[in-house]
């Protein structure tokens, strides 16, 4: 019996070393026939679709259908990549069972015989066995936190994620429900008398699969919080959404009057602020050291000297007697034409006045320093006059407006006033 | 008492206390002896603490609803009522600019430069971003985007729902403010059945 045995093994180490290489060779067209959902053929030889196909890694669903990844190759690579939206949990503890309970029988039956190598045989496939169970939970819990620490990033919308929360929810009664299976006296009774069956099925299993339940529970106490947030931001969302469409809807809308409601709801009691005001004390001699360190820290007051600014400002840097000479008549002259106007009372033009007085100005200086004039005067007697320009544009072409002759004359005194 | 000195200051002056705003005032007022004392301290002010229904940010109330009171909390409760539309109208423009799956809670944050690229390339958003600056709770007279960004989050600052942790940096976190104005919305909701809902249809579950 053994050299066949080991003709099988060696058969299926080479077919299965050939097929695992498959997967190596083509990996990335593989890889992205796994994200597309289907195979590019194209991307393949003949031949190579024959071996993929042959080596149950490729198939067709059905005729109208391109090549897809068998769902076990799509499964590994989900779990290899830990992509949670194709990651399976399989949760059926009962057939696992089934195969542990057949697996003792054939264990025991092959010792009571005293055939030795075969019962070192089933004892290993039992192995295998515990350890798929275990691995089963470790996988599904694994891909739970993992879903759970990623607060369900892999899918966009909050919609979404609440479903993908309760789809993990509901994977997750079926793995307690799993466990619930487990009888434990019944495992003691399969190991009983026998040292390996008891390490095996009793403290091994048993260790293991009691740190899973409580890992269990502990992910459901998160994803039925993290469902109560989700739930939350999503009646936030609503809630925000709905009423401001309703306050769009109706513009004058106005809520009954809250605040003067015999019992005030507690959210509108919003008191009006009082701000702390302090000054400085003197009265208490202990501070006065710490208040005249302040006062000598206060920046120091340094008047700026304003240099003279009445009227045009210029003369006052022109330090030459001559000039300096000619620019005081100047301001003498108009001076004497804002007397003038005063006394007349009426209109004066600057130009006419210039003429009349036969005075020697520039025109263009002239009207200069009348505007000068006015603009220096304080406020209040600003008030007092009127002036008027006698502008035009420069040309037809241009906007720019040229002042031609200016007028004055005293405002009304209720006007001034 | 004289360790919430800077507490009952910033109480005193109007502002919000959520565990946005004072992580370290906020646990202090979580306290129920440290309520009792602020309380009794707030007595002669006639003011006492509240809260919004899930404690999770303070402010301070009248103690007594004398005339003088009534009359502020009617003028205050006008202005919340007129900055509803334009507060919810910018949570749910931000939720769409910055493509956000929920609502804007407390302790988010928001990068004013990331808002701004976002709005500057969409029609749609920049309109309704120009539309809701103007409206008369920002008053933005400028007709540039990034002015406009600027005030909003300026006002949302001044008036509490947002925090600007550096001063030079343009990036703000949302207070716990916003966890009452929703709460405003709710109440107001209930009292006057309005027609708004928050829990989605049967159809949509499914």
């Amino acid at each position: 019996m053994a050299p066949t045995d080991s003709g099988i093994a060696s058969n299926l180490l080479n077919i299965g070393a050939e097929r695992l290489a498959l997967l190596g060779k083509h990996h990335k067209a593989l890889m992205q026939g796994y994200l597309d959902g289907f195979i590019d053929e194209t991307a393949f030889s003949e031949g190579a679709l024959k071996k993929l196909i042959a080596a149950r890694i490729l198939w067709r669903p059905d005729e109208q259908h391109p090549l897809a990844l068998r769902p076990l190759v799509s499964e590994l690579i989900a779990s290899m990549v830990a992509d949670e939206n194709r990651r399976q949990i399989n949760a059926d503890v009962a057939e696992k069972l089934e195969q542990i309970r057949n697996r003792v029988q054939a264990y025991r039956d092959a010792q009571f015989k005293g055939d030795y190598s075969v019962a070192e045989l089933q004892l290993q496939r039992l192995t295998e066995h515990v350890h798929d169970l275990s691995g089963q939970f470790e996988e599904a819990i694994d891909s739970l936190w993992h879903r759970l620490n990623s607060d369900f990033g892999f899918v966009a919308s909050l919609d979404d994620k609440i479903r993908e929360n309760e789809r993990a929810q509901k994977q997750l009664r079926r793995l307690l429900d799993g466990l619930d299976l487990l009888d434990f006296n019944e495992l003691i009774e399969l190991s009983e008398g026998n040292n390996h069956l008891r390490k095996l099925l009793v403290s091994q299993l048993q260790n293991q699969l009691s740190s899973h339940h409580s890992s269990l529970l502990e992910v459901q106490k998160r994803l039925v919080e993290l469902l109560a947030k989700f739930r939350q931001q999503q009646a936030r969302s609503m809630l925000i959404a709905n009423m401001a469409a309703f306050l769009r809807q109706h513009p004058t809308y106005q809520p009954a009057d809250y605040p003067n409601r015999s019992e005030l709801p507690k959210l509108f009691n919003q008191a009006a602020s009082i701000v702390p005001q302090a000054a400085i004390a003197l009265d208490n001699a202990s501070d006065r050291q710490s208040l005249a360190e302040l006062v000598r820290a206060l920046p120091r007051y340094q008047p700026v000297k304003l240099l003279d600014t009445e009227s045009a400002s210029f003369s006052s840097v022109m330090v030459d007697d001559e000039i300096a000479a000619r620019q005081q008549a100047l301001k003498t002259d108009v001076e004497n034409f804002y007397l003038r106007v005063i006394d007349q009372g009426g209109k004066l033009s600057a130009l006419e006045y210039l003429e009349q007085q036969a005075l020697e100005w520039d025109s263009e200086i002239w009207l200069y320093q009348i505007i000068a004039e006015y603009q220096a005067l304080p406020q209040d007697e600003k008030q007092m006059f009127a002036i008027v320009r006698d502008e035009a544009p420069a040309s037809s072409m241009n906007q720019l407006l040229l002042i031609r002759d200016i007028s004055l004359h005293l405002k009304a005194q209720g006007q001034a006033a | 008492m004289l360790q919430h000195g800077p507490l009952l200051e910033r109480l005193l002056a109007g502002d919000f206390i959520c565990q946005v705003t004072d992580e370290d005032a906020f646990r202090h007022l979580s306290n129920e002896q440290t309520q009792q004392d602020i309380n009794h301290y707030l007595r002669p002010l006639n003011r006492r603490l509240v809260s919004n229904d899930d404690n999770t940010v303070f402010f301070l109330g009248y103690f007594e609803l004398n005339k003088a009171a009534r009359e502020q909390l009617s003028s205050q409760f006008s202005l919340t009522v007129q900055s509803l539309l334009p507060l919810l109208e910018w949570l749910q423009l931000v939720q769409e600019t910055l493509g956000r799956d929920s609502a804007l809670t407390a302790g988010d944050t928001i990068k004013l430069q990331e808002f701004v690229l976002r709005t500057e390339d969409n029609q749609s958003l920049r309109h309704r971003l120009n539309q809701l600056a103007s409206d008369r709770f920002f008053n933005s007279q400028s007709e540039q985007l990034d002015n406009q960004v600027k005030l909003i989050f300026r006002r949302l600052k001044e008036h509490g729902y947002l925090l600007q942790p550096h001063h030079d940096r343009q990036y703000y976190v949302v207070t716990g403010k916003i966890d009452y104005l929703i709460d405003v919305i709710r109440f107001i909701r209930d009292e006057e059945h309005l027609p708004v809902d928050d829990t989605p249809s049967q159809e949509a579950l499914l």
